[in-house]
């Protein structure tokens, strides 16, 4: 319980210095802070399907940008205004998961991973082809509108900001229902043990599955999001190297930890944005500081601490 | 008809590619159970690294025999040497780590590979000379084959069939496939694992180079970051084909180029890489280990 | 209904053609302790395999209360109450004790599919009975001290007990033991035994595979002995202890050198 509520303080230490940023930050740092919190609810979905459910899953953009895709088309296309596409830019994505990893959610370890980038190389050929003739082909969507509530428009930097703040907020709620669940110990244990895990009843397949559709749901939130603080999407947003930086930042960061995952998209996302003027070499030693950290820490900058138990359980322990 | 023959021998063509570049994937997997994932990067940095030897040491417009077997052999070495310090520098400090540790070391050797291409040779598109092999070109009836063609099928098969009776006839072979059962077990019958390793990624890593190079050749043009498509490509190959299993590698990349023509010829060249998982998922639901794959059954 | 609690009938299984099973039969009555003995490699462990779906026999039959369940999955042979420990300790080990044994209630918990999302107030009332379930078995395992230490950092001895109560906590009515007192010192084995008996007066019929014959023939009221996936005896403790073939099978293995 000390390591847990070590860890919540800081993140919620860290939650409030992104409250306060916006105060500080001219409007280029408050976009690059828009994109960390909308990164960070992506990078929590991946965990629940990856670090907690144990799916080596390599597909996520896929789902992001479907979420993406969801609202730009929506709106852009139909006329839709941007709320009336949360809705819909979150079930899609999850329906969506359910009927494409409903087929190979028995796959093993990395027969999955290579499936799941199946995925996601299947997703960007549907936009680039153009399929429908509603995803724009290898140029996207343009022209999505701004945020209209009663009559005002969410049209500055700051506002995207604080919705996204409030995305990764109902992100991290649903986090914390989810560890201190059934359904979020199930997959810890499938996760850990799967042969163990069925013998006490746990049915690998539904808590799979459930992972994916709720990991697909927040992305699709996300993606929505993402679209419209760019007013634009294309498929070069979302494709594979997107997913396999998902993937990384919960395996750099630490798989299932809370602060570790946001450590993780600070240091994918960000530092590459702070770093911009060493342009071409950056990529390079990115890589080799993903190999350092890995040999350093193999299980991520900041490890999942288990014992998420009640305290009238810890009477005893000494 | 004629399509049907001319994207046989196209697909066989790049059918042998892929299936060079699997074993490297196959071999790594069968002993480590690693995905490489930097491996469709060493392929790429061949076609660079021959390229520049070819027109630094020969310059552009010698077509010899000498300079193709130089060039190749010194690429292959050079990559050899490459794959052996990725082996050492990212995958073994690794080796006792979480499983999914080394795949993400594995993804940023493959960034780092990627980019130091980049800085080296720029981000731009590279030429391959034309003339490294003769332009020969053969009709039959319409149907057309290069010497290019030719070669890659003919080197392709030797040094598969070579491999083959490598890993199945030497004294080496039988260690290498004894690690890849179970890697406890050799070193206690007295196998070198580290060994056995470094000989895995130097022949790996040399037949990833050749494959490199023929790409370079066969398409002309080579880009510092081609080596993640034909990577993947290949991976999957190796997987339809069973992963671990040398023969499985060889056929699932055969099978993949044949599948891929196939596609390109008659229906679509820009959704091939979508039939490629289509056909991935439909032999793993029916052959859970691919099609030569061993079926394992689960101690408990 | 049946008046055994389980009946094995005839059941068979190969592995790459070989024999692991050889039609075998048993029956298990409700409340029994049940003692499934002999060498390594006799197929003991495939039979609980068998029984607990992880495989599913190619002949025979497995009767739970008169139905035969030959072919369900694990997680739902769990569901009916068939719940079982591992003879190669299967913990969650990073994950506490208490986590450990919380994953016993699983299948107890009634919260819906929406409280992974948003805890409400019967969820709350949930999460409460079963933890509390939880911290009774702590107690009576005497394992209330280590409940959130890391089950993998434990004793071997510790183990099998979290992995008793860890099946315990999902209410079982046939406990499945795997060889529960393989590295347990002498002292550890007669508390085990001691234990065993109090879960079998809560009402749980138990199945045990077990090397340690002293144990066995004190603790169980009926012994199959299997070897060579077949059964070659069966009966009451004191029958099969002077079975000349039991003997024989017993004295032609290598066996028993641990």
């Amino acid at each position: 319980m000390k390591n847990i509520s070590k860890n919540s303080m800081i993140a919620f230490g860290l939650l409030a210095i992104m409250g306060v940023f916006p105060f500080f930050a001219n409007s280029a740092w408050i976009a690059i802070g828009t994109t960390f919190l909308v990164f960070s609810a992506v990078a929590f979905s991946q965990d629940i399907i990856l670090g907690r459910a144990g799916a080596f899953h390599m597909g996520h953009a896929a789902f992001f940008g479907i979420g993406a895709y969801t609202t730009a088309i929506l709106n852009v296309h139909f006329g839709w205004p941007i709320l009336a596409t949360w809705a819909p830019a979150v079930i899609i994505p999850v329906v969506i998961a359910l009927l494409v990893t409903g087929p190979i959610i028995h796959l093993r370890g990395d027969y999955l991973l290579v499936a799941t980038i199946g995925i996601n190389i299947v997703f960007i050929q549907i936009l680039e082809n153009d399929l429908f003739g509603l995803t724009g082909g290898p140029n996207g969507i343009f022209g999505i509108e701004v945020i209209k509530v009663f009559g005002f428009e969410f049209f500055e930097q700051i506002h995207m900001y604080y919705l996204a703040f409030i995305l990764l907020g109902i992100t991290l709620f649903i986090m914390k229902s989810l560890d201190s669940s059934k359904f979020g110990r199930a997959m810890f244990y499938i996760n850990k043990d799967d042969i163990a895990a069925q013998s006490m009843g746990i049915s690998i397949r539904y808590y799979k599955l459930y992972a994916f559709a709720i990991g697909a749901g927040i992305a699709g939130a996300a993606g929505s999001m993402f679209a419209v603080q760019y007013s634009a999407v294309s498929p070069e947003a979302f494709n594979v190297l997107q997913s396999i930086m998902f993937f990384t930042i919960v395996l750099v960061g630490g798989s299932a930890s809370l602060p570790g995952v946001l450590i993780g998209t600070f240091v994918m996302f960000i530092l590459p944005e702070i770093f911009r003027e060493f342009e071409t070499a950056r990529y390079l030693v990115f890589g080799v500081a993903m190999i350092l950290t890995m040999i350093l820490r193999p299980r991520g900058i900041w490890p999942v601490k288990f014992g998420n138990i009640p305290s009238f359980l810890k009477k005893d322990v000494k | 008809m004629d399509i049907f023959l001319q994207q046989l021998v196209n697909g066989l063509t790049i059918g042998s590619l892929y299936a060079l570049v699997a074993l490297g994937y196959t071999m790594v997997y069968g002993v480590m159970k690693l995905i490489n994932f930097a491996h469709g990067d060493l392929v790429a940095l061949s076609a660079f690294v021959g390229l520049t030897i070819y027109t630094q040491v020969f310059g552009e417009g010698i077509t010899s025999l000498i300079a193709v077997i130089t060039v190749f052999m010194f690429t292959a070495a050079v990559i050899a040497v490459v794959g052996v310090l990725l082996e050492r520098l990212a995958y073994r400090p690794l080796r006792t780590a979480p499983r999914l540790s080394a795949v993400v070391s594995a993804l940023g050797a493959g960034l780092v590979i990627q980019n130091a291409i980049m800085l080296i040779w720029g981000p731009n598109m590279m030429i391959f000379p034309s003339n490294l092999f003769p332009s020969t070109i053969w009709n039959f009836n319409g149907i057309v084959i290069t010497f290019t063609q030719l070669m890659i099928l003919g080197l392709s098969s030797v040094l598969m069939v070579g491999l083959y009776f490598f890993i199945n006839r030497t004294k080496m072979g039988t260690a290498i496939r004894a690690t890849a059962i179970d890697q406890d077990a050799a070193k206690l019958m007295g196998i070198n694992v580290n060994k056995i390793i470094m000989i895995i990624f130097i022949i790996g890593s040399s037949l990833g180079a050749v494959a490199g190079l023929f790409i370079g050749i066969y398409y002309r043009g080579v880009t510092f970051d081609m080596g993640w498509m034909y990577g993947l490509n290949a991976f999957v190959a190796a997987i339809i084909g069973g992963i671990g299993n040398i023969p499985g590698a060889m056929f699932g990349g055969l099978m993949l180029g044949l599948f891929n023509a196939l596609i390109s010829g008659y229906i679509s060249s820009s959704w091939a890489e979508t039939f490629t998982f289509v056909l991935l998922i439909v032999v793993l639901i029916f052959r859970p280990t691919g099609i030569l794959g061993e079926k394992v059954a689960e101690k408990v | 209904m049946s008046e055994y609690l389980l009946e094995i009938k005839n059941v068979s299984k190969f592995f790459y053609g070989l024999t692991a099973i050889d039609a075998l039969s048993l029956k298990v009555k409700q409340g029994q302790i049940y003692g499934i003995i002999g060498p390594n490699g006799a197929g003991k462990t495939t039979l609980f395999n068998c029984i607990t779906g992880i495989y599913t026999p190619e002949e025979g039959e497995i009767l739970w209360k008169g139905k035969d369940i030959k072919g369900t999955p694990p997680h739902k042979i769990a569901e009916l109450g068939i719940l079982r420990t591992f003879q190669t300790i299967r913990l969650f080990a990073e994950m506490s004790v208490a986590e450990n044994i919380m994953s016993g209630r699983h299948i107890k918990s009634k919260q819906k599919w929406y409280n992974g999302l948003i805890p409400t107030p019967a969820y709350y009332k949930d999460e409460r009975e079963n933890w509390e379930k939880v911290g009774e078995l702590m107690e009576f395992f005497g394992l209330s001290q280590y409940a959130t230490t890391p089950a993998g950092d434990l004793s071997y001895g510790v183990q099998r007990k979290i992995e008793m109560a860890r099946a315990l906590a999902a209410e079982p009515e046939l406990l499945i033991l795997d060889e529960p007192a393989a590295g347990l010192n002498e002292n550890e084995t007669i508390e085990l035994a001691k234990t065993i008996r109090e879960i079998r007066e809560r009402g749980v019929t138990i199945m045990m595979i077990e090397h340690d014959m002293e144990m066995v023939m004190s603790l169980t009221e009926y012994i199959t002995v299997i070897n060579f996936g077949a059964k070659i005896s069966a009966g009451v403790p004191a029958f099969v202890q002077d079975d000349p073939i039991v003997v024989e099978a017993y004295i032609g293995s290598d066996d028993e050198d641990e």
